[in-house]
């Protein structure tokens, strides 16, 4: 079983070398920028609703 | 009045789609940077120094290539070795170098060897690959191109079949005249050379293992 993080083996170091080792870290990144935003949009917006009585 | 669902609210989807709208133009322009510090080029002093640069500087023309299979990668990448002469010289100086190269790259644009050959990903499937041409054993010592052009050197045969072709039949496939002079050929078998020396992470996939070539059985 390969460990999710291997060593680095890109030649130039890079963010985005990282991010491509495998499909796990990608959609982890992705998920982090990306969803979890979208749950604090959703979170103000609900408030905000319900502050307006609807 | 039941009460109004967020999922439904016009805000809430307009301020997602501007949320991800900008990221993604900020990651554009994030891998836009990103991939121009990769493939700038390298000088003669990397070479020297036996800095690995993805693409290696001019200069690289002194220098034996190989094409070795790299376990941690999974995938074969190029390897720059020793002194090598090119035409009979291993002392090209950087501008002589580009010089050259430029010169090839101006043909291979001008006679659009694109039209029918894929050069770094770009480009037909009619003709074979250029990408790792320079490493294709065919062109070696032991290999048929060599053996039919009669030249003794990799260089020499592959700048004698550019320039005729058609007195060298190849197989279904076969290259037109496309009247190139023996200074472009140079100039483009430099910048075949220069091309073999890029790290393209195993691009052509199988280059390697196709039958008789570097790795193959």
């Amino acid at each position: 079983m390969n460990a999710m993080f291997e060593p680095f083996t890109d030649l130039v170091p890079s963010f985005f070398g990282t991010l491509a080792q495998g499909p796990l870290t990608l959609t982890i990144f992705l998920h982090t920028v990306i969803v979890l935003p979208m749950i604090w949009i959703y979170k103000q917006e609900k408030a905000r609703l319900e502050q307006e009585g609807n | 009045m039941a009460k109004k669902s967020v999922w439904s609210d016009n805000r809430f989807w307009q301020r997602s789609a501007a949320w991800i709208t900008g990221f993604a133009s900020v990651l554009l322009i994030w891998l836009t940077f990103d991939t121009s510090g990769q493939i700038s080029m390298g000088n003669d002093s990397d070479l020297k120094n036996g800095v690995t640069k993805r693409v290696p500087g001019p200069t690289v023309i002194n220098y034996k290539i190989t094409y070795e299979m790299d376990k941690k990668r999974q995938h074969e990448v190029p390897v720059i070795g020793e002194k090598e002469k090119f035409f009979g010289r291993d002392d090209y100086s950087e501008e002589e170098a580009a010089k050259l190269l430029h010169l090839g790259k101006l043909g291979s644009q001008t006679k659009n060897c694109m039209n029918c050959h894929t050069l770094l990903g770009n480009g037909a499937y009619y003709a074979p690959d250029l990408t790792k041409a320079w490493l294709d054993p065919a062109w070696g010592p032991t290999g048929s191109m060599q053996a039919m052009t009669g030249k003794s050197t990799k260089e020499e045969a592959m700048a004698e079949f550019l320039q005729h072709p058609s007195q060298y039949p190849t197989h279904a496939r076969m290259m037109p005249n496309l009247g190139i002079t023996a200074e472009e050929a140079k100039g483009l078998v430099a910048f075949l050379k220069h091309m073999s020396s890029i790290d393209t992470n195993g691009f052509p996939r199988n280059f390697g293992k196709i039958q008789g070539a570097v790795n193959g059985k």
